[in-house]
């Protein structure tokens, strides 16, 4: 009969195996969405570049240079908008974010500005509600797949806040693509909108026409803006998320293989131990029957 | 070669159409607007409805858009669109295409509105 060591360590290896199925899975989900996101985040930046485009020239032409979301105040209170992920499972991802935002917190907290926050995604939220800090807004289940429809809630709560004079700044934490390998937390200032410097390029453009009064179409330019954006934002998180869940994965997948190894070798040799000691009994049996019958 | 324009048809998702073309038509809040090669400085925004673009070679492109901005500028128009999307069929079919892109699109913001004291301040 097998030991309770061999069986024990054959329980184990049957429940790594499963384990490890899972996590190849998941590392297999989370590789096939990387290019798509990828490929979004890729998708999205002719939009913002254009719209960046025509914010210049509608400056350039003079268009009120006062807009209440290019205000400048003096800042008491700052809005932080932290996008992590819903689920864990996804290496140090989001307590990287976390951290980032947390120490600006900190900082801010020193200087005795008040701080209220917005979250997207279901780690930053439980994160910094456990530690009691004010949640204004949460935004679950976009981390996935953001639309642009996510980006624009997320936006205008922001934008609303800020117009209010709730808050006197947004700044936003979340984790840039940089790269398949490389992926930084990253903060980047929302509210009040820095107007792109317009680079010299050709001549004057005076001789604008507008359909609506500049002052209209910066109206509603800017909003756009500021859900372009926030769109990026999200699109690049998500993109990161999907990377760091496939790096976390296949990890454990690694280890959960290294840890088969050294349980099968842990149970060949209790099973040869177990083996060694039935052949000892059965000759030393052998041999005290031998030595009674002569 | 001469009389033809950059265009270039963005939504927040992707490029939408993206070429040289000699004529497009687009809707704005105060008519339909055509235009062509040479076209003064214009900034302009969009209304629901179907955009044509005629490309340089001669092939006729609907696109069903909903909102969003036109830029004429330097012989590049620019259409930034909150949705759009390429329909195979004519102007009608684009039009409701357009149609139902504005009834799937997220709801616009909300008007904001600034408390007397907090614009003082």
């Amino acid at each position: 009969m097998a030991s309770a060591q061999l069986r024990d360590t054959r329980r184990r290896i049957r429940s790594v195996e499963a384990i490890k199925k899972i996590t190849r899975a998941m590392e297999l989900i989370a590789t096939s969405r990387i290019p798509k996101a990828q490929g979004r985040v890729n998708a999205s930046k002719p939009y913002t570049a254009k719209l960046i485009e025509v914010i210049e020239n509608v400056g350039a032409a003079g268009a009120g240079a006062k807009h209440r979301l290019l205000e400048q105040r003096e800042i008491k209170t700052v809005g932080l908008l932290v996008v992590g992920s819903d689920r864990g499972l996804a290496g140090s991802y989001s307590s990287n974010v976390i951290r980032l935002a947390e120490s600006r917190i900190r900082e801010l907290d020193r200087e005795g500005k008040d701080v209220v926050l917005y979250a997207v995604g279901k780690k930053a939220q439980a994160y910094f509600r456990y530690r009691g800090f004010r949640i204004e807004g949460s935004y679950l289940g976009v981390t996935d797949t953001p639309g642009y429809g996510d980006a624009r809630a997320v936006a205008s709560s922001a934008v609303t806040a800020f117009a209010t004079g709730r808050i006197d700044s947004v700044e936003v934490f979340f984790t840039r693509y940089q790269s398949a390998m490389t992926q930084t937390p990253t903060r980047v200032d929302l509210l009040p909108i820095t107007p792109p410097e317009r680079a010299d390029r050709e001549g004057p453009t005076a001789t604008y026409e507008f359909e609506p009064s500049p002052e209209e179409i910066l109206d509603r330019l800017l909003p756009r803006y500021v859900e372009a954006t926030v769109f990026n934002v999200l699109l690049e998180a998500s993109a990161s998320e999907h990377s760091a869940r496939r790096r976390a994965m296949k990890a454990a997948t690694d280890n959960a293989e290294e840890l088969i190894r050294v349980l099968s070798v842990q149970a060949n040799r209790a099973r040869q131990a177990e083996i060694t000691t039935a052949i000892t009994e059965i000759v030393g049996g052998a041999e005290a029957l031998a030595e009674k019958s002569t | 070669m001469a009389n033809a324009f950059q265009v270039d048809v963005v939504s927040p998702e992707a490029t939408v159409w993206s070429g040289a073309a000699t004529f497009l038509l687009a809707k704005t809040p105060d008519g339909e607007l055509g235009i062509m090669a040479n076209h003064e400085p214009l900034m302009g925004s969009l209304v629901t409805g179907a955009v044509i673009v005629e490309a340089e070679d001669g092939t006729r492109t609907t696109i069903g858009v909903h909102g969003g901005f036109l830029q004429v500028l330097d012989n590049q128009v620019t259409l930034i669109t909150d949705r759009a999307q390429v329909t195979s069929g004519g102007r009608e079919e684009a039009v409701q295409v357009a149609e139902q892109l504005a009834a799937e699109a997220p709801p616009e913001e909300e008007p904001i509105e600034v408390p007397e004291e907090a614009t003082d301040s």
